[in-house]
């Protein structure tokens, strides 16, 4: 069985390897907040992974990896509320678990101090969030409840089914809002069109009232 | 499991290595979507390495602020613009792909006080086979389906559903999108019109007290002048 770890470890590292190669990145300043909406129903899990490097004038390229750069990841609720503001290293892994169905609103900065030492500090960051049933680790729970690959494949597509039920039934609470809001909005609409011209006509009378009470009493008419 | 653990081992390792035989000819995609806040005034770039022979599709869409538009670029690795929208408020773009790192850009400069909210989506095509895949499924699976030679037509027949629950997915996230900008426009009506409709308002009430007020010192005036 130590053959099976070993090659276990080898095959987690080329999909690692294989992650960082193809993942989306995008470069950061020193204190530069970088911040992303994933908008999210209830009770459902959010992993990130990021993977920094640090731009070296010398060699003029990316370092492989700096040890001593940390990364400062804030999530907020989509009522404002931080539900995780947790510091990382250089490479690091977030997750968090949404209790309300909305935007949620991850925030990632650097708090280096280092790149100050590099004029022109570049910070490159390789960043992969995963929502919902992507977050599942299969082979972990094809041994935790000891299944063969057809009831793995069947557990996967349960899985996702699910999340699509679950985002359908938020997009059914969100089209609901939007509806009362557009009802809210059309009523508004003609209270507000039908006060403006009462207001009109009472000033139009209460003009023309005063001004004739005015110049009767100026002795003018 | 004992006598049949090396042998799937070896054809676990052996499989890695070559690319998927039968049934996944279904190569996995890959797609990643981002919504960001883009503020004013400000040009964000993001990088996307990618393979020879590979796709890229690219779709985005601002769906908050202002006129709801935004400048688009899409760079090839060699630096030659690929893409280049100006200020359109969504687009969809696929290219064939060589080896390298593709840069795509989002630009707000032309706006000095609004920011935008921008979502856009990444799929990938023919990316090769890594990522996690069924094969590598075989080592940590325990037990075996009975009727092996049967069951492949099922695992194809399951595989294809995956994929077609993956597009709907994608398609999901995509009405989402286009739902979130329904909601901005409706929701920034809402506040146009109680805003202007209270400036409107206060504006009649204003100028007829103004109307008032002066003719009345029109009069005071020839009065005084008379005497």
């Amino acid at each position: 069985m130590a053959g099976g770890g070993a090659l276990r470890a080898a095959v987690a590292a080329v999909v690692l390897a294989a992650w960082s190669a193809h993942g989306l990145y995008f470069h950061i300043g020193e204190t530069e907040k970088r911040c992303f909406i994933e908008e999210i129903p209830d009770e459902t899990m959010v992993i990130g992974n990021y993977r920094t490097q640090l731009w070296d004038k010398q060699s003029e390229s990316f370092l492989p990896s700096t040890p001593g750069l940390g990364m400062h990841v804030e999530v907020k609720d989509p009522d404002g509320k931080v539900v995780l503001s947790r510091q990382y290293g250089s490479e690091g892994r977030f997750t968090f678990t949404s209790h309300t169905p909305g935007e949620h609103q991850i925030c990632l900065h650097s708090n280096s101090t280092r790149m100050a030492l590099f004029a022109g500090g570049k910070l490159r960051v390789h960043l992969d969030i995963q929502v919902g049933e992507h977050t599942n680790n299969y082979p972990e729970i094809a041994a935790k409840d000891k299944l063969t690959e057809l009831q793995l494949r069947a557990r996967q597509l349960l899985d996702q089914v699910e999340q699509i039920q679950k985002e359908q039934n938020y997009q059914r609470y969100r089209e609901e809002r939007f509806r009362m809001t557009s009802e809210s909005t059309n009523q508004r609409v003609l209270w507000w069109s039908i006060a403006q011209t009462i207001i009109l006509i009472l000033t139009g009378i209460w003009q023309m009232r005063h001004l004739k009470s005015f110049f009767e009493a100026k002795k003018l008419v | 499991m004992g006598p049949l653990l090396w042998p799937r081992l070896l054809l676990g390792c052996f499989v890695l290595l070559l690319p998927p035989p039968g049934a996944a000819e279904f190569s996995p995609s890959l797609d990643s979507d981002f919504t960001f806040t883009l503020p004013a005034g400000r040009k964000e770039c993001f990088y996307q390495p990618m393979r020879k022979e590979a796709s890229l599709e690219l779709e985005y869409q601002v769906l908050d602020g202002a006129g709801l538009d935004v400048d688009f670029h899409l760079l090839s690795p060699k630096g030659e613009t690929l893409v280049f929208d100006e200020r359109k408020s969504d687009g969809v773009h696929t290219v064939e792909t060589e080896d390298g790192d593709y840069m795509f850009c989002f630009d707000n400069t032309f706006s000095t006080i609004s920011e935008k909210v921008i979502f856009f989506e990444l799929i990938l095509d023919n990316m090769g086979e890594d990522g996690q895949d069924q094969e590598d499924w075989k080592k940590y699976v325990t037990g075996t389906d009975l009727l092996d030679m049967k069951l492949e037509d099922i695992l194809e027949s399951i595989n294809s559903v995956k994929a077609r629950l993956s597009k709907s997915v994608q398609i999901q996230t995509l009405l989402r999108a286009f739902e979130a900008r329904d909601r901005n426009i409706q929701e920034s009506n809402f506040d146009r019109v109680n805003f202007w409709s209270m400036v409107n308002l206060g504006v009649m009430v204003v100028v007829s007290a103004l109307q008032v007020y002066m003719l009345k010192s029109l009069f005071e005036d020839k009065r005084k002048s008379r005497t």
